[in-house]
């Protein structure tokens, strides 16, 4: 297991690398600068702001600049938020975001997995309908639809929740439901598709054969394997919740991250782009390692040799 | 009082106003600032030599009075003496010398540094071709005494001493917690109010300054929530849980069902939309079919279609400012138009070769240029093809090489003709249109120097009707509003075209 961790992290760094060259160039190729503004402003006064950025470096000095302060764990500056690092940014946002995704993380497995198995045993009958017509509502509704309806329903008509804002455990409730609804729908439907096939498996007939309980059979033989590919989505899945959603926290005014990754690129706040990317990348890689590590203990084919 | 359950709660909390800025402001700092987000802020807790009254005139403030020399080049400002920072420092024309230094150091790279290029020696200093700062034309003769030469006389000068980026600032306080002087427990202002917290992204809370020189503020408390979703805001409106919102939280459809609504108010700002042409490119570049083209736009459709209450404009200078006249612009007049289009040498609107009309990619805009389009083809026969670029590629792409036809829109930073006049000429950098009149450009500069107000009026109405009637190098299209809804507890909401909100005079009771 150790061996598997330090691989992951010695692979890491050049996969960190190329992400940070990739973006580093392809922001700088779309047309529009950060500082190009309804008002234009005159040349003197931009020299003196990319001079403060260096930006007025040919682009190799900056690509190396850039990489140097990468090195020493400095994001850089945000062009937009003017006194502000993009660490800071980062750090002042991210706890929410990992909150929030955090919540709707568990609520999606604890809903989305219970409602495929359901599902799943229950083929073609009643419980097999309701629940797959419940994922397929949370998988092709969209997030800001779905909000907007909480929001009308438990806040302005019913009054039972607030309508947005961060302020208290109750102004979590709709965000984290919010955006648990999509990813649920989608764990229900994988887990009841590899329910399905592993039913039909000769080990779980045999488990019935040899006179296993139902219960036993569903939990130990066919629900245990069943989650192989529910776990392989869990990977990017957490690194996706826990780093923002754009419409959940704009629609509830939270303040996380997921933001930055629309708005640094509409400002093209380079630093900050790379900033949302870099921490993007490092909690993908964090979170499949993780699932690595999960496939060994649930499947011991899977176990690699140390 | 924001707590889960809507029932049972008391709907305001008395001296507390609790308000929507949207988004997170870009900065404090009133040197690189340059958004309204940030200034709706910084006009709070912040004060300068002179401040705007509702009406946009210019009282005294920081200075109670000064004296300009004959020559219109110095000013003189004579400081209170009773103005206190928020850490009970006196508030001396050395803190003004050097804010206004440093906002044009160019290592500050203040974006708005250029709003000081009228004095002596400051877009040198600001492009690093002189050090000497000394020879800047700003000097605090004493504590209470802060002098400005300017390089040539400028009527407008004065405004510029109510706008953030000239108010003063306190080098012990920026020497000592560098880039983070602006966040709250570190910031020293002189304002009716101070920050007492700010948490990114999400809300800024002022407390009231009890020892203002013009007295404590109306309420103890400002709670600035950054909800960006309109329809969010609104909402929390409805459940009394914002006492005060503007178009930031306003959806149009909540505009409708609001407008006779006692808490409903609207009133037009100086801020202009316009469509304008790249004179260079055919067939713009003969005037004829400019002048056609503004014939065939009937300006009544915009207010209709954008319902806010804005106002058709008739001319580039808003009726609010000096200058403004109803004929400065074309009139609607589609026969009139074929007619021009005709002598043009296109007998049909078909003939003349399909047009690009190029806007960013935003609801409102898109409306706008939906409905010119739809007048050009039913007036005039003319083919107009949209073509829509997300922000900052559209600004580039007007920057660089503007389309025959785009659609723009212009702020007044100050309210004086010359804020929207000096846009158009040859020497503007904002000047997309490439229309370039010598009579423009001297009527602008002789005004920017004129001291008689009339006739100084009378020049930027010249000037007006040659470039939208005689040059017709824009069309102006319409005026922005600002749409307020205030619950019945709040009282003293003072709105003004400038749209800055000043809440010293709101009261909740």
């Amino acid at each position: 297991m150790l061996t598997l961790i330090l691989k992951r992290i010695l692979m890491a760094l050049p996969v960190l690398f190329l992400v940070a060259t990739l973006s580093f160039c392809l922001i700088r190729v779309v047309p529009g600068g950060p500082f190009d503004a309804d008002k234009n402003l005159p040349d003197e006064i931009v020299a003196n702001l990319k001079a403060k950025y260096n930006l007025d470096k040919p682009l190799p000095e900056q690509y190396v600049l850039y990489m140097q302060r990468l090195g020493r764990g400095d994001l850089g500056v945000s062009y937009k938020y003017v006194s502000r690092t993009v660490n800071d940014i980062l750090l002042d946002a991210f706890p929410v975001s990992l909150v929030l995704g955090g919540l709707a993380l568990a609520l999606a497995v604890l809903v989305g997995v219970p409602l495929g198995a359901v599902a799943a045993l229950g083929r073609g009958r009643w419980q097999d309908t309701l629940a797959m017509f419940l994922s397929t509502f949370g998988i092709s509704v969209p997030g800001f639809v779905i909000g907007a309806l909480f929001i009308y329903i438990f806040g302005i008509q019913l009054r039972i929740l607030p309508v947005g804002l961060w302020e208290s455990p109750w102004h979590m409730i709709l965000p984290a439901i919010t955006l648990a609804f999509s990813p649920a729908a989608y764990l229900a439907r994988l887990t009841r598709a590899s329910a399905l096939e592993i039913v039909q498996k000769d080990w779980v007939r045999t488990a019935q054969a040899k006179g296993l309980s139902g219960s036993a059979t569903v939990l130990k033989h066919i629900m245990r394997n069943s989650l192989v590919p529910v776990i392989t989505v869990l990977g990017p899945l957490t690194a996706i919740l826990i780093t923002g959603s754009f419409v959940v926290e704009y629609i509830y005014a939270i303040p996380g991250m997921g933001r930055f990754f629309i708005t640094a690129v509409m400002n093209r706040d380079y630093d900050l782009i790379l900033g949302t990317t870099l921490i993007f990348a490092v909690l993908l890689i964090m979170a499949n390692t993780f699932v690595d590590i999960a496939y060994q203990i649930l499947d011991p084919r899977m176990r690699i040799s140390d | 009082m924001l707590t889960g359950c809507g029932q049972g709660r008391a709907r305001y909390t008395p001296d507390t106003l609790r308000v929507n800025i949207g988004n997170e402001p870009p900065g404090l700092d009133w040197h690189t600032a340059t958004d309204s987000t940030s200034f709706d802020v910084v006009s709070n807790i912040m004060v300068g030599l002179t401040q705007y009254t509702p009406d946009v005139k210019c009282k005294p403030s920081c200075a109670k009075s000064w004296d300009i020399s004959p020559d219109g080049r110095t000013y003189t400002f004579h400081l209170r003496d009773d103005v206190k920072w928020s850490d009970g420092k006196p508030v001396t024309a050395y803190d003004f010398e050097y804010a206004w230094t440093r906002l044009l150091s160019p290592e500050t790279a203040a974006s708005y540094a250029f709003f000081l290029y009228d004095v002596e020696n400051a877009k040198e200093w600001n492009a690093g071709k002189l050090r000497d700062a000394a020879r800047l034309g700003i000097k605090a003769v004493d504590a209470q005494t802060f002098k400005v030469t300017l390089k040539k006389p400028a009527a407008y000068f004065i405004y510029l001493t109510a706008f953030c980026a000239s108010f003063p600032m306190r080098r012990d306080v920026v020497q000592k917690y560098g880039n983070r002087w602006t966040e709250a427990g570190n910031m020293v202002t002189n304002g009716p109010f101070t920050l007492q917290k700010w948490q990114h992204e999400y809300k800024i809370e002022l407390a009231a300054n009890p020892n203002f020189f013009e007295g404590a503020p109306g309420v103890k408390l400002i709670r600035m929530f950054m909800v960006p979703e309109q329809s969010t805001a609104f909402a929390l409106y409805e459940n009394d849980e914002l006492d005060f919102i503007d178009n930031r939280s306003f959806a149009t459809p909540d505009v409708e069902r609001y407008r006779e609504s006692p808490e409903y108010k609207n009133f037009p700002l100086l801020r202009e939309s316009y469509l304008a042409f790249n004179v260079k490119k055919k067939p713009f570049d003969n005037v004829l079919v400019r002048r056609a083209f503004a014939m065939a736009i009937d300006k009544n459709v915009f207010p209709k279609i954008l319902r806010r209450g804005e106002r058709p404009a008739d001319s580039f200078i808003p009726p609010a400012l000096a200058g403004s006249a109803k004929d400065s612009g074309m009139p609607f007049d589609p026969d009139l138009a074929k007619r021009v289009l005709a002598q043009a040498g296109y007998k049909t609107g078909a003939e003349v070769p399909a047009i690009d009309l190029l806007y960013p990619n935003r609801e409102d805009v898109r409306l706008i240029v939906e409905a010119t389009q739809d007048q050009l083809k039913r007036n005039l026969g003319v083919r107009v093809n949209l073509v829509n670029q997300e922000w900052k590629v559209y600004l580039a792409t007007v920057r660089k090489d503007a389309p025959p036809l785009f659609r723009n829109s212009w702020g007044a930073d100050f309210p004086d003709p010359e804020t929207f006049m000096n846009l158009f000429t040859s020497y503007n950098g904002n000047n997309d249109t490439k229309w370039s009149s010598p009579a423009y450009d001297a009527l602008i500069e002789t005004a920017e120097t004129e001291r008689d107000p009339v006739k100084r009026a009378d020049m930027y109405r010249r000037a007006d009707r040659i470039m939208c009637r005689e040059a017709c190098a824009i069309v102006p299209a319409f005026l922005a509003t600002q749409n307020i809804m205030v619950k019945p507890w709040v009282k003293g909401i003072a709105m003004n075209p400038l749209d800055l909100q000043f809440f010293k005079t709101v009261t909740v009771k």
